[in-house]
């Protein structure tokens, strides 16, 4: 193909929201502070979407954004709090509300579930999850939530997860090209498996750069671009989280943030100033303040 | 001369000490992060340190505050992905030790991440499993870390998240579970280990100024006390020196205390 061939798949971070239906189904990237989604999150919450189900391992300020917002109606997860800080506050609120519904997984039983669905098999098996209260507690998938059989083949008693095949997958990514080549620096997490196994492939990027430079590095190309649908570029997409290489994490933002939530009032406040009150993520940005993001940016050679 | 320390400081020497040199280690975040980087920094030089989102045989120069952190990046010898650290790594049985804490333990160590309260109805919500399960499955030997709290020590979990040895001998070889489950609990007010015929915790040592009756008056269920309950050795002082300069800020030593 000639370049005037390939399809220019960039599109704006408002573009690629209104894609969501509500009741859609999200496998959500990052892992931990990592790569975090969050200018998504936060436009998702703009775009008042609603009864969406994230699928992810674990997911921290981001959860707390949607979920306060009512954005989500169910979770298939393993983990959300946020590390170093606290437990999630307004997950303990829905879930007192019944305004969210939480399917319990470990991570590896996640990350096993997106190869599945990536791979096209429809369950894989894993060693955890058995004798516990995740395979006797369900919420809501009833018999579909997991299963546990005698190996056919050894006899062993071997755990079964339901691969997920979710409407998309969104990820955040440090560079990528317009084709959608995207690399990623340091850990993966699940992203791997995670930005395969969605039926369209949103990838969030720093920046964008050249197709030379991709091919310059082709060994950082963890997701090529056959698999991706749109490209939207968002610099500093996951404030107050971090992205290696890029940024470090806010820490003073996080506080607020987690402080804010202990109440409802002030997880409305937060709310109405930082997400609902800007127009899009550079009114974010705006009033996050640029010198204070400058402080942000990464070290060489520490990437932090 | 006396050492002084801190019940965080007591804690994560104690811990460090079960990390054995040329160990596979799960190490996480918070105190046994510090634990475990305190063991390298001392007697097990050759500790390979994973972080489960994918960082391998790690030596970060500040504390990660998450999993995934880019503190755990530099210096690391391999970057890589959770399918990597907990399947090929933990499940392929390569993980000889895991740190976990817990809200709830039972007397079988039995470990609740998820929810206080009736599940129907929870009072509250914690983490849940993030990659604890996975470890409690599958580590050979697993160290679970947590302040001492009569309500943290129950007859019966709320929820049970991370296997421990589950009911007993026997049971987590009906699950196929490959791991050797948890070996040792550590508070700061004492050490507990598991009878090795019923797998049932046991009162392993109290901590300098503790008694046994402490220990007793705050846990909820039948602790088995030995006839001779030591004394758990203090923390040097360069394990304080060094768990100092590894964490300078206080980011996890400077909490409680």
């Amino acid at each position: 193909m000639t370049e005037a061939e390939v399809h220019d798949k960039i599109i704006s971070l408002e573009e690629a929201a209104r894609l969501i239906p509500d009741g859609s189904g999200l496998f959500w990237g990052g892992f931990g502070y990592q790569r975090a989604p969050i200018a998504f999150a936060h436009e998702l919450v703009r775009q008042k979407k609603r009864d969406l189900t994230i699928y992810t391992c674990g997911s921290e300020i981001d959860i707390e954004i949607m979920v306060g917002a009512r954005v989500l109606k169910r979770l298939e997860i393993a983990f959300v709090a946020i590390e170093a800080l606290g437990l999630a506050n307004n997950v303990r609120r829905r879930i007192a509300e019944g305004a969210i519904e939480i399917e319990d997984y470990s991570n590896l039983a996640m990350a096993m579930r997106f190869l599945g669905g990536a791979l096209n098999i429809p369950f894989m098996p894993i060693r955890s999850l058995m004798g516990t209260d995740i395979v006797n507690k369900v919420q809501y998938r009833g018999d579909k939530k997991l299963k546990i059989i005698d190996c056919p083949f050894t006899g062993q008693k071997i755990c079964l997860v339901p691969s997920v095949q979710p409407d998309f997958s969104i990820v955040h990514v440090q560079r990528v090209d317009r084709y959608g080549n995207a690399q990623i620096d340091g850990i993966v997490g699940e992203d791997i498996e995670g930005s395969r196994c969605g039926k369209k492939l949103i990838v969030l990027a720093e920046e964008v750069v050249g197709e030379e430079e991709i091919r310059h590095s082709p060994d950082r190309t963890v997701i090529p671009a056959m698999y991706v649908d749109h490209v939207v570029v968002v610099p500093f997409a996951a404030h107050p989280m971090q992205c290696h290489n890029y940024y470090d994490y806010d820490l003073e933002h996080l506080m607020m943030f987690h402080k804010l939530t202990k109440t409802e009032e002030g997880w409305e406040e937060y709310l109405n100033g930082y997400i609902l009150g800007v127009d899009n993520h550079y009114g974010y940005l705006e009033m996050v303040g640029w010198e204070r993001l400058h402080k942000l940016r990464a070290r060489r050679p520490w990437g932090y | 001369m006396m050492v002084e320390y801190t019940k965080i400081e007591f804690l994560t020497a104690c811990a460090s000490r079960h990390v054995r040199d040329g160990e596979n280690v799960f190490g996480g975040t918070g105190m046994p992060l510090l634990a475990a980087l305190l063991a390298k920094a001392t007697h097990a030089p050759n500790a390979n340190l994973i972080s489960e989102a994918g960082f391998i045989d790690a030596m970060p120069k500040n504390v990660p505050l998450s999993v995934a952190d880019s503190r755990y990046y530099y210096g690391c010898s391999a970057a890589i992905g959770l399918i990597e650290t907990l399947g090929f790594i933990l499940q392929g049985g390569r993980i000889d030790v895991g740190f976990l804490g817990a809200a709830q333990i039972d007397e079988y160590g039995n470990l609740n991440t998820t929810y206080i309260g009736p599940f129907e109805k929870p009072k509250v919500r914690l983490p849940g499993s993030g990659g604890g399960n996975d470890i409690a499955s599958s580590a050979k030997r697993l160290i679970i870390m947590m302040t001492h709290d009569k309500r943290k020590f129950v007859k019966k979990l709320d929820y049970m998240t991370s296997p421990g040895h589950l009911e007993g001998p026997g049971s987590r070889e009906k699950w196929g579970l490959i791991g050797g489950g948890p070996d040792v609990v550590i508070t700061d007010i004492c050490q507990m280990d598991f009878d090795p015929k019923t797998l049932r915790i046991r009162l392993k040592s109290v901590h300098p100024g503790y008694t046994v009756d402490d220990v007793l008056d705050n846990v909820m269920f039948d602790l088995i006390v030995p006839d001779e309950v030591p004394v758990t050795p203090e923390p040097t002082e360069e394990q304080i020196r060094i768990m100092h300069q590894l964490d300078p800020y206080g980011v996890y030593l400077g909490k409680g205390g």
